[in-house]
């Protein structure tokens, strides 16, 4: 038994490994010379340089994407989870003519293909002077952002016992308060979880961030990224240390919170 | 585990609108709106660079134009033929993944951070990843973004790459649920461990299953991001999906009529699968299914 | 369009991108785009400082954008599409004044003077309004060996002959010319057109180019590239540069190029041929007559700029007699006004014997001025490769390209519009 068991346990550590390559990969040649680059790779590199992130932050002023990706998730996030939070409230609170079609609606709305909807809104954020702006970004994102945290937050409060809040509303609370007091610090892992994947949703967006910036002022990290442009060839060495650095971020949200993350998506898919 | 309201409380419904008002704002004018107006939109002949040609009603005449377009039928067949060939790659990766990550009792989260990290970065840095990869490293001599078929493979690693670990976190989730009792009284009665999974496991395991490839075809359907950064639909036009052509056609060549309908045509099809899959996922969480 | 914190970084992004940035407290500034290739970088930087020395108040930046036209050009369209307010003054290829003026992205200027470059005083303008200022010109020419043939070729018989008796003995090859898919084949295809007497699109705007004269120079193009011709197949992959190599290790005998290459042919250091060459237009055949094809800039006004008469007047000083003079010393590149062909100055500034130059001048041919000139040619650089690659022949690919041009021009209204050639 053990014989398999131990089978089982190195090959699990050997796909796990395998997942990891390319960003072992990735990070490693960021810290390669660009004449480097393309021999043959060694496991630990030989010679480690740092101008690859020298010029990342001094030419390219990398910074900027960087701070564009943050204003609008913070933005967004900001927006989106209080809004998702008291849609997903009441979905799972009240019964109400229409619950069952407007959770339909609001999920269809997360199958949209984005480049559906990208003509119009192109459209109208150029009439109204949104292009290359912070709201023009937030606005999309806000939307389809939202889908995926009410159905998280709904599935949430659903789970929810309502004892606590039943109690608060016998004593004479409005249902308000009861949310406010009751439910809010509650739901704090809840909203914790949608505002990680909702911020996470942002940080990787790339269409409409593609189609409604212009320049480096507004422009958000994966934008940035894929626009790299050396005058014969692309410049892998920045680019693979931007690629690097656009993924701090996201993996420090993983690292410290992929229980609740797995939670969060697994709960609807296991149910049904 | 269903609530149930104590009907004192129904009169505070007033409530509902407020709360449910602004994602319903939101809904509709960020994309309900948006998608009737790129429909109508589909319906004119509107060239951003020919103004003085106005944005006159054609009907049908963009779809008709697209249907006799080879590029767009081109598309589409990429389109559909990547999402049939990852999908069940994916799901069949990311069982096994699954099955493996199951054993491991020790290190849960580590397997899990590992797990969501391609996940969770952003599709166009792991396709830069894999795109480097390719370029240099795997194969100097073959190149293989200049050959049409070739190209499609660092498109499709860098999809697998990035999906099959969320579709085995899923299936885990799914396999948690199956109560080891089943497996206990199974192997008792002389069961291997491959008939237990195809009898006890499997059918449990369909409806995430099922979930999970609905997730993975959407966006494959859906493809873009991927394709953009390894060869930006080329060699000429070989790796071109749907979504990459209504954008080359909307962004770059400025025909926002005719970029309107082919974005209608990757919301049709996507579209079907939205309507299965909000009609199973939406009612068990609204219902009062146990 | 609110923009938050914005003085913070837009100053730390422009200090990099600009000259002459960095007045704080500056009322205005603009932005001009173009490009900045070598010397190209020093000159532009030094005249926009000029011209901001000159404005009190006034700051301007330069936008870097790509080198490769195409890429440029896609990058305009977005911001210009996007009703971006800058830059505010534009280089625009020659090519793409008409589709910019047609899409309304820029903006109409008063003709203060004509004293420019015919061909490029043409292209500047659309349906009889002026949209750009001419910059500096590009001309095709004909390099040839001065060491090997007594002068130029008087017409494209002496050309082949020449071509063929000396194409394999001293020199590898006959002549040279970019046959790659990309627009600088039309250049070259315009060339011969002319030679024998064919247009792209005839004073109507009507689609000529599979009339016979046309079939004749594509045919004689294809023929070049045969087993008993002078122009070596490999040119169906070469651009500018590749061409310019062959000839300048001593290759080629005829080399059809750009003025920019004479400068680079010149350097003892690194050419076979310095000071054994000179330029000549295109010969003519029987039918037709010598020919050049037109390239160069020219300076437009983003319609959505916010201060748009500076930035005329930015315009107007870059193409002002001495900044064109500037230019054409520092960067080499020909200026777009007449008159300063009969300039001492300019004869002393240019590395190319203004004589020569101005023979190539006077041959000046520019393609078609038609806001969907890019689609047009990329019908035309399909059939034509088709053929010269041995695919199709002359007078069926070049019978497809009309056809599939003169529906393109009716789906846009623009059949009868279209100014020659």
């Amino acid at each position: 038994m053990s014989a398999a068991r131990g089978l089982r346990v190195a090959a699990a550590i050997g796909l796990l490994g395998l997942l990891l390559v390319p960003i072992y990969w990735m990070v490693v040649s960021s810290l390669t010379p660009e004449a480097r680059l393309f021999e043959a790779p060694h496991l630990v590199p030989r010679t480690v340089t740092f101008e690859h992130y020298r010029a990342l932050f001094g030419e390219r002023q990398f910074l900027v994407p960087i701070r564009n990706s943050f204003v609008v998730a913070a933005l967004t996030t900001l927006l989106a989870v209080p809004v998702a939070a008291s849609c997903a409230y009441a979905i799972a609170r009240f019964r109400f003519r229409g619950r069952g079609l407007l959770l339909a609606l609001i999920l269809s709305v997360s199958m949209f293909p984005q480049i559906s909807i990208v003509p119009p809104l192109f459209l109208v954020l150029r009439a109204l002077g949104l292009l290359d702006t912070y709201p023009g970004l937030v606005l999309p994102y806000v939307t389809f952002s939202t889908p995926l945290a009410v159905w998280l937050l709904t599935g949430f409060f659903r789970q929810l016992p309502p004892d606590l809040e039943e109690a608060a509303l016998l004593d004479g609370a409005s249902r308000l308060r009861a949310l406010v007091d009751v439910v809010l610090p509650l739901a704090a892992p809840g909203v914790a979880t949608a505002a990680i994947l909702t911020f996470l949703y942002c940080w990787n967006e790339f269409l409409f961030a593609l189609s409604f910036t212009l320049g480096p002022e507004r422009q958000t990290v994966p934008v940035a990224v894929t626009l790299f442009r050396g005058r014969y060839q692309v410049p892998w060495g920045q680019v693979l240390a931007a690629t690097a650095v656009a993924t701090i971020p996201v993996a420090l949200l993983v690292a410290g919170f992929q229980r609740r993350i797995v939670a969060g998506l697994t709960s609807g898919a296991s149910k049904g | 585990m269903s609530p149930r309201l104590r009907s004192g409380q129904e009169h505070e419904r007033w409530l509902v609108p407020l709360l449910v008002g602004p994602a319903l704002a939101f809904i509709l004018i960020g994309s309900l709106v948006p998608i009737a107006a790129t429909v109508w939109e589909a319906l004119h002949g509107h060239d951003l660079r020919l103004p003085w040609l106005g944005r006159p009603f054609i009907g049908l005449d963009n779809f008709i134009e697209a249907a006799g377009d080879p590029r767009f039928r081109a598309a589409l067949v990429h389109t559909v033929v990547f999402a049939t060939v990852t999908v069940p790659l994916e799901i069949g990766l990311g069982l096994a993944l699954a099955l493996v990550m199951q054993t491991a009792t020790h290190g849960r989260s580590a397997v899990r951070v590992v797990a969501l990290l391609p996940w969770a970065i952003p599709t166009v840095v792991a396709a830069l990843v894999v795109r480097f990869m390719f370029e240099g490293l795997i194969s100097p001599s073959f190149d293989w973004l200049v050959r049409p078929l070739a190209a499609w493979v660092p498109i499709g690693v860098a999809d697998v790459w990035k999906t099959t670990p969320f579709v085995a976190i899923l299936l885990l989730a799914g396999l948690q649920t199956i109560d080891p009792a089943l497996h206990e009284a199974a192997s008792i009665d002389g069961a291997g461990p491959g008939r237990r999974f195809l009898t006890i496991t499997m059918p449990l395991l369909i409806p995430t299953l099922v979930v999970a490839a609905a997730f993975r075809i959407l966006d494959a359907l859906r493809l873009f991001d991927t394709v953009y950064v390894i060869t930006a639909g080329g060699p000429g036009t070989a790796t071109e999906p749907l979504s990459m052509y209504a954008f080359i056609a909307l962004m770059q060549r400025l025909r926002f009529g005719y970029g309107s309908a082919l974005s209608v045509t990757v919301f049709l099809l996507t579209f079907g699968f939205a309507l299965v899959w909000v009609r199973t996922l939406g009612r068990s969480l609204v219902g009062d299914r146990v | 369009m609110r923009r938050p914190r914005q003085s913070v970084f837009a100053c730390a992004v422009a200090a990099t991108l600009a000259a002459g940035c960095g007045a704080s407290g500056s009322a205005t500034t603009l932005t001009f785009s173009g490009s900045a290739l070598g010397p190209e970088a020093e000159v532009v930087n030094r005249q926009l400082a000029r011209f901001a020395q000159q404005h009190p108040g006034v700051d301007v930046s330069l936008r870097i954008t790509p080198d490769a036209a195409d890429q440029r050009h896609q990058l305009y369209v977005q911001w210009l599409n996007a009703r971006a307010s800058e830059p505010d003054v534009l280089q625009l290829d020659v090519i793409w004044t008409a589709e910019f003026a047609g899409a309304g992205w820029i903006r109409p200027l008063e003709e203060h003077d004509a004293d420019f470059v015919a061909a490029a005083w043409e292209a500047a303008h659309w349906r009889g309004t002026l949209f750009a200022l001419p910059w500096f010109v590009d001309v095709g020419l004909l390099y040839w060996r001065t060491d090997l043939v007594e002068s130029a070729p008087q017409s494209v018989v002496q050309l082949r002959d020449d071509a063929i008796r000396l194409g394999r003995g001293p020199t590898r090859f006959g002549l040279v010319w970019q046959g790659a898919r990309y627009e600088g084949l039309v250049t070259v295809f315009l060339e011969h057109l002319a030679a024998f007497g064919g247009r792209i699109l005839d004073a109507g705007g009507r689609v000529v180019v599979d009339e016979p004269a046309a079939i004749e120079a594509l045919t004689f193009m294809r023929d070049a590239l045969g087993s008993r011709g002078f122009v070596p197949p490999s040119v169906l992959a070469w651009q500018e540069e590749q061409t310019r190599f062959a000839f300048q290790n001593g290759d080629a005998l005829f080399m059809r190029n750009w003025p920019y290459a004479w400068a680079l042919l010149q350097d003892d250091a690194q050419s076979a041929v310095a000071g054994r060459f000179a330029v000549a237009p295109f010969p003519a055949a029987a039918s037709g007559r010598p020919a050049a094809a037109l390239g160069g800039a020219e300076l437009a006004v983003n319609r959505w700029s916010r201060h748009p008469d500076l930035a005329e007047a930015l315009a107007r000083f870059l193409t002002a007699p001495e900044q064109m003079l500037e230019r054409a010393r520092v960067a080499a590149q020909l200026p777009a006004r007449r008159a300063l062909y009969d300039d001492p100055a300019l004869a002393e500034a240019l590395p190319i014997p203004l004589g020569q130059v101005r023979a190539a001048l006077d041959a000046a041919v520019s393609r078609p001025v038609t806001p969907v000139y890019t689609e047009l040619s990329e019908i035309l650089q399909v059939e034509l490769h088709r053929t010269l690659s041995g695919q199709a022949p002359p007078d069926i690919a070049l019978h497809r390209a009309a056809s599939e041009m003169r529906a393109l021009l009716a789906r846009s209204g623009l059949a009868d519009e279209s100014k020659r050639p």
